[in-house]
């Protein structure tokens, strides 16, 4: 585009960095739009990192919203093409309990089909075969195309794209203030949190994808959304125990998924609700994890038995649309705004409401939007188009292909970022050798991590790569990949603020399920970095005898 | 409220807490590279196996099963279990014309046994090693244990009837090598377990225990002579009243943890009932049943190896026992190291350097002691400490044999 | 199977108490589930480093009158804290570790991240610093193994370099190291160490260090040296020349292993019969109410009597503890515990602060005999980290408590 010339100017600046705005990047700069991405944290901070990972067939949906369900089972398919890095095909159940009503299992098979999801009703004693897991008293299953999904990946993926397509991304920038002339927004000012410097940036249009942040946004743009903010919390637990994902057969209730991902499984959720000024900081109560374990058991009986390595909760971005005080029945649908017709706001658009996996949709519904206001005549292609790293081969051929002798770290960071492990140095041998040894991560993942994906902390790096997302939550690794990061950064006393911050983000799901081995676990802990290192809590004032 | 009463999942690797203490223990990782060690073999690579099996690594291998992992964890968690299952689980297919060699001690042992004079003659050969180096991968460094021309089962046929006079009754396992490479073991079972009062009795049809072939990959065999041998000491223990004794502590090991543990073979209602001899024989002494009368001028200066098997079986104390109350030897007990030969591992060619290697403390202290003979429970260990140090290894069940006045204590015990 | 003692747990306090016992005729055994939390050590033993309120300890000694009642110093008594504290420096001579320190004097030890923790006994391998911000020197080498990661040279250039010790940070690269570096994951201290121990090995490293140096004062090295024989510790100060400070690093702990594998052979030197790798399942009683045998898994229907029993169980990590979403106990004997009650009162949501449940464990009497369901057992005790009402993190007592208990432990049971 001609006329967006210096560095400050750009086509389209689009607010936040969950997978909403990074899809939304990623299809703007496809279609040839000068990009400018920014996020107030790290990307995938928001609700987009906090759900269960689930590749919905939308037959949750389906008996409920039909509409959500059809996108759903859409870009299901879609995924499954374009985003093969960060999919697991797993397949998924719906089973019925004996406490459940087997009668709502013939709507909800009804109900799929009308939705084009391929629901099958299955024998239990199949499904039990088939996710050997699943509790052996269930009196119904339907199998239906569920699967799992990487938010994070995710996100990643669609950034590097972006990026590689043109756009600009800056992390740590919060947007301090719309700049508006008259009714028309211009752009943003933006604050960086790390460099504590003010900056402008300029473009005719500005998309706000702030998630259930988006609401400020639009305050700041002078208008309203009314977002509603419901909590959901989830379990994580030490590994998989169920390889199928299960979901009950009844109306969405809490604790009623147990999806597989990546190394670990995790039980979701409960759905309570929230007071927007609390949505920064979430608390799993100890009455969530009760009724996340009651009901999970119900699902998979060995999860009673199964370490739980930690507790969260996201805040669900729903558009409040009634006073259902639960949330649940709000509709998942996607909410595109164009404030010029519903405010009177010229160049400002909110994209919101919709989830994780009609995230594509929603950039694409956004990007169309922009487009026609920018008149640009360019049709949608990420439907077509793989994301970075998912061209093509599985784990087995890329990692065969680029080393000799691919071992278990090698196959690890293939099954992260696919393709795209090619560029990670690997050879040598301070290269391959392990940062985090739950998952898997070596220096040389760790390095490109820092060098390509942006990453600014340890928290950020446990994002791209899973570092401190295994069974010790931290304990070796992270002091390790501070020390890369110091490195990286040349700046010390940042790396050690930032370890103990990372720790306590660790610790922060792990005492709401502190028993057990997890108590053992942050006891080790506690001796490695409080007694051996010494570390301590900042704000101590020392007192003199 | 029960919920989470007992986190203890049945993959128990969940309960590994990444202390690093097995990566301390493990006698391969100092040695070979290429080994990921016990912590990522085990607990950390089982989580991504759950995951896909595609992330089973090869390397695996190169685990010796000495269990000194298990011994080490300070969480319980079974580490070489972890590794054996996954071995057993994801391992590639066939198993190697070698190793099925290898592993079928009892095979093996039939055939050379027949031919043992030629067969001990051929195997110190140098063109027979050159071909088993070359072609088996059967490293020629390796000297082989001898066959012998007479098994064990065929010399106790005849004695058989004479076990029947005594008032009370076991019954021996005696494994492979005892059968076809040194029998003297076993008679040396029955001649101190005669004086202590009790006949001794085969059990019925015993199979190989199963050791090499898991340790080879032939678990299907495995699991039949499990299953063929569970049944036998079922019969033993159960319709003939008679407990049932050892003497190899491999045997012993796999018996009573690898069948459940690994071959997924129930000998709950058995397992109780079967021990190693000088465990049986302590019991008795403890509980005043049984006595020890020793000769005046027996004298020895013994060196006691602790088997890898034995020191998670934490029963190398009833062996130690038993040869300290024999008044004229004086014992040292050093430190639990692996010999490095873990049954057939040692026999194969690209592990033979490794194998010398994880052994070298173990035979370095030998040296430095320089005892009358080493006493230990395993004849693998047997072969690895001859053959590595020139010192005679005893099993304690013979020095408590060459020890005892045989006929007073008959007569003690009558 | 009968023993005058049997300790269960075989880390620090355990094999004190074990040592103390059979050095004086007593016929002992140590059961241990595993290997101990020695493993992890930071090189040194605490005493008191800070009160519960915050209050920085200089004199632990005077300082234990401003504990309360409940802490294991105080139900001990200074007087005897003082006395056991003074014996503990030949204790650990007579066991051929070599330690040093004051009761009433803490120092100052540097910790893998540049932190600094007062202690009070510090293995030969480390250097005390005299106080909290003394500088260790005026110019400083840090040199690492190449391709260890458990050595933050950069956070202890940062901390050294704050009290105005200039730094430069090196590394070495070891043609025997190379085959351990094949391994992606086991470049760990101990592994190091096994190859550094190996005679001609830590000769090498020693020149190759003292290559790098360019005229600085103090020469700063991981604690990978010496894993069976700390002399190669004092053979590497020698062969370099200029002041080595030795670092702990991340664990395993070198220093640590060697005093624990030291300890163990001098228990069993003096005829002690220790079983690793063992779990007590179990206990029977006399009619009196005392312990009269215990069950293990390895030992099954042999029960393993004994006159007295000392449970140096350790806390949580070692299953001293076991702790449940409702509770927690102590899974053995079932002994009347300290604890916090509620969940919530167990933790912080700030982890870098003071954590409650690392101070649960067994309520104790002054001679630290433990009790169930409130009624006293006359013939068994607690030591070590399983007793409770000290925060051995918080407050810096974890060392001197697991040495001090099991010191008196043993006493109780000879003067009986």
């Amino acid at each position: 585009m001609g006329y967006a010339a210096r560095d400050n100017e750009f086509d389209v600046i689009i607010v936040g960095g969950g997978i909403t705005g990074a899809g939304t990047a990623r299809d703007c700069a496809i279609r040839g739009l000068k990009v400018l991405l920014v996020e107030r944290h790290d990307i995938a901070t928001g609700a987009t990192g906090r759900n269960h990972g689930l590749l919905h067939s939308g037959a949750r949906y389906a008996v409920t919203d039909r509409e959500s369900a059809e996108e759903c089972i859409k870009e299901n398919m879609i995924l499954r093409k374009i985003a093969r890095h960060c999919v697991e095909e797993t397949e998924g159940l719906f089973l019925t309990l004996p406490e459940d009503d087997l009668e709502y299992q013939k709507k909800f098979v009804e109900s799929c089909q009308a939705a084009g999801i391929n629901a099958k009703v299955i024998d239990p004693k199949e499904a039990m075969r088939m996710e050997p897991s699943a509790n052996p008293d269930i009196i119904g299953a339907v199998q239906v195309p569920d699967g799992a999904v990487d938010p994070f990946r995710l996100t990643s993926a669609n950034v590097i794209d972006a990026k590689l397509h043109g756009a600009k991304v800056l992390v740590y920038s919060e947007v301090t203030r719309i700049i508006k002339d008259g009714d028309t927004v211009k752009g943003v000012e933006v604050y960086n949190t790390i460099t504590k410097q003010k900056a402008e940036y300029y473009a005719p249009i500005t998309v706000n994808a702030g998630g259930i942040w988006g609401q400020r946004i639009a305050e700041l743009a002078g208008t309203k959304i009314n977002m509603f903010p419901a909590k959901g919390a989830l379990l994580i637990f030490g590994h998989r125990v169920n390889n199928v994902v299960l979901n009950r057969c009844r109306k969405p209730a809490n604790a009623d998924i147990l999806v597989p991902g990546d190394t670990i499984c995790l039980i979701g959720t409960t759905s309570s609700r929230v007071p927007f000024e609390e949505v920064d900081n979430m608390y799993v109560t100890a009455d969530e994890v009760d009724v996340l374990l009651k009901e999970g058991e119900k699902l998979a009986p060995s999860l009673a038995s199964t370490r739980i390595l930690r507790a969260y909760a996201g805040v669900r971005p729903l558009v409040a649309t009634d006073d259902d005080p639960s949330g649940r029945n709000i509709s998942r649908g996607i909410v595109l705004l164009d404030h010029e017709t519903r405010d009177g706001i010229k160049g400002f658009v909110t994209i919101t409401g919709g989830k994780l996996m009609t995230y594509r949709l929603m950039a694409e519904w956004a990007t169309d939007l922009v487009c026609k206001k920018l008149g640009v005549d360019k049709k949608c292609v990420t439907m077509n188009t793989p994301l970075p790293g998912s061209e093509h081969e599985e784990i087995d051929e890329i990692s065969k292909k680029t080393w000799a002798k691919p071992g278990t770290p090698h196959k690890a960071t293939v099954g992260r970022h696919g393709g795209r492990a090619v560029q990670i140095g690997l050879e040598n041998e301070y290269e391959a050798s392990l940062v985090c040894e739950c998952e898997e991560v070596s220096v040389g993942e760790v390095k490109y991590a820092i060098n390509e994906l942006d990453v600014h902390n340890l928290v950020d790096l446990r994002r791209r790569t899973r570092v401190g997302m295994g069974t010790c939550q931290g304990e070796l690794c992270a002091c390790r990949a501070s020390g890369l990061l110091a490195d990286a950064h040349k700046c010390t006393e940042r790396a050690k603020a930032d370890l103990k911050n990372f720790v306590n983000e660790r610790w922060k799901g792990m005492y709401p399920v502190c028993w057990g081995d997890t108590l053992r676990e942050s006891e080790y802990s506690q001796w490695i970095y409080s007694g051996v290192c010494g570390l301590e809590a900042e704000e101590e004032s020392p007192k003199t005898e | 409220m029960n919920m989470q009463e007992k986190n203890i999942s049945e993959n128990n690797f969940e309960q590994c807490i990444k202390c690093t203490v097995c990566t301390v223990y493990c006698p391969v990782v100092p040695v070979n590279p290429l080994y990921p060690g016990p912590k990522q073999a085990g607990p950390d690579g089982e989580r991504l196996r759950l995951k896909k099996g595609l992330f089973f690594d090869d390397t695996l291998k190169y685990c010796l099963n000495c269990k000194r992992c298990e011994v080490a964890c300070p969480s319980g968690v079974r580490i070489g279990d972890i590794i054996q299952a996954a071995r057993i689980k994801y391992g590639s297919g066939s198993p190697k014309l070698r190793d099925m060699i290898l592993a079928n001690t009892d095979f093996m042992g039939s055939v050379a046994t027949v031919a043992a004079p030629v067969v001990n003659a051929t195997l110190g050969l140098k063109p027979v090693k050159a071909v088993m180096d070359g072609v088996l991968k059967v490293d020629k460094r390796r000297t082989f244990p001898k066959y012998t021309s007479k098994k064990f089962e065929s010399w106790y046929k005849g004695i058989a009837s004479s076990q029947d006079s005594f008032g009370k009754h076991v019954s021996y396992f005696h494994g492979c090598y005892v059968n076809y490479n040194y029998p003297q073991l076993g008679k040396d079972v029955i001649t101190v377990m005669n004086a202590l009062g009790y006949g001794v009795h085969l059990l019925e049809n015993e199979k190989c225990c199963g050791t090499a072939l898991i340790s080879n990959g032939m678990i299907d065999q495995a699991k039949r002579n499990a299953e063929h041998n569970i049944g036998s000491l079922r019969k033993s223990v159960q319709e003939k009243k008679m407990p049932v004794i050892g003497a190899s502590s491999s045997c012993m090991f796999t018996i009573r943890d690898e069948y459940p543990h690994l071959l997924g073979v129930d000998n709950k209602d058995v397992r109780d009932s079967f021990e190693l001899a000088t465990r049986f024989i302590y019991r008795l002494i403890e509980d005043g049943k049984a006595k020890l009368v020793f000769k005046k001028d027996y004298k020895a200066n013994v060196a006691y190896h602790t088997p890898c098997h034995m020191e998670r079986l934490g029963w190398s104390i009833f062996s130690t026992e038993l040869i300290r109350i024999i008044p004229g030897v004086t014992l040292t007990v050093l430190d639990s190291n692996c010999c490095g030969i873990a049954g057939t591992y040692g026999f194969k060619k690209e592990n033979y350097e490794v194998s010398q290697a994880i052994g070298k403390p173990l035979f370095d202290q030998i040296g430095r002691i320089a005892p009358d003979y080493v006493a230990c429970d395993c004849e693998t260990c047997k072969w690895q400490i001859e053959m590595s140090t020139g010192v005679t290894v005893k099993n304690p069940i013979s020095i408590l044999a060459e020890a005892l006045d045989l006929e007073a204590t008959a007569a003690a015990n009558r | 199977m009968k023993f005058d003692t049997i300790i269960i747990g075989g880390g620090l306090s355990g094999l004190v108490c074990g040592i103390r016992l059979q050095k004086a005729g007593r016929k002992c055994a140590i059961v241990s589930a595993g290997q101990s939390a020695m493993h992890f050590s930071s090189g040194t033993f605490d005493l008191l480093g800070r009160l519960p309120d915050g209050t920085p300890v200089d004199d632990p000694i005077e300082a234990i009158s401003k504990l309360d009642g409940g802490h294991p110093y105080s139900i001990l008594g200074a007087d005897s804290v003082e006395k056991y504290a003074a014996e503990a420096e030949d204790f650990f001579a007579g066991c051929g570790i070599k330690v040093s320190g004051n009761a009433h004097k803490n120092t100052w030890r540097v910790t893998p991240t540049g932190e600094r923790k007062p202690s009070w006994l510090t293995i030969s391998d480390f250097t005390p610093l005299e106080a909290k911000d003394s500088a260790i020197g005026s110019k400083a080498l840090i040199v690492n193994i190449l391709g260890y990661l458990d050595f933050n040279t950069r956070f202890l250039a940062d901390s050294f370099e704050r009290q105005g010790t200039s730094c430069r940070i090196e590394s070495i690269k070891l043609d025997e190291m190379e085959r351990l570096r094949k391994n992606p994951s086991e470049m760990r201290a101990t592994n190091i160490a096994r190859v550094m121990d190996r005679d001609g090995v830590w000769e090498k490293a020693a020149a190759k260090v003292k290559e790098k140096l360019q005229g600085e004062d103090v020469l700063v090295l991981p604690a990978v040296f010496g894993l069976k024989d700390a002399s190669v510790v004092e053979k590497m100060r020698e062969a370099i020349g200029v002041r080595t400070m030795f670092i702990a690093t991340m664990p395993p702990s070198v220093p640590g292993i060697r005093s624990q594998l030291t300890l163990r052979a001098e228990f069993e030197k003096a005829g002690g019969r220790f079983f690793l790798g063992d779990t007590v399942v179990d206990a029977d009683y006399n009619e009196d109410g005392t312990v009269k045998s215990i069950g293990t898994v390895n030992f099954g229907d042999i029960r393993l009597y004994a006159d007295d029993f000392v449970l140096a169980s350790g806390s949580f990590f070692s299953k001293g503890l076991i702790a449940t979403p409702e509770k927690v106990c102590e899974p053995v004997f079932g002994a009347d515990l300290t604890i916090a009650e509620g969940r919530d009162n167990w933790f912080d949501r700030n982890f870098w602060k003071r954590q409650n449940y690392i101070s649960f464990g067994a309520t104790v009497s002054s001679s630290l005999n433990v009790s169930v369901e409130g009624r006293e057992i006359a013939n068994l005790y607690a030591i070590g980290s399983l007793v409770g009402g000290c925060n051995a993190l918080y407050e810096g007592c974890g060392g001197g408590v697991a040495i001090i208990t099991a010191m008196k432990a043993a006493d109780v049971i000879l003067e009986k």
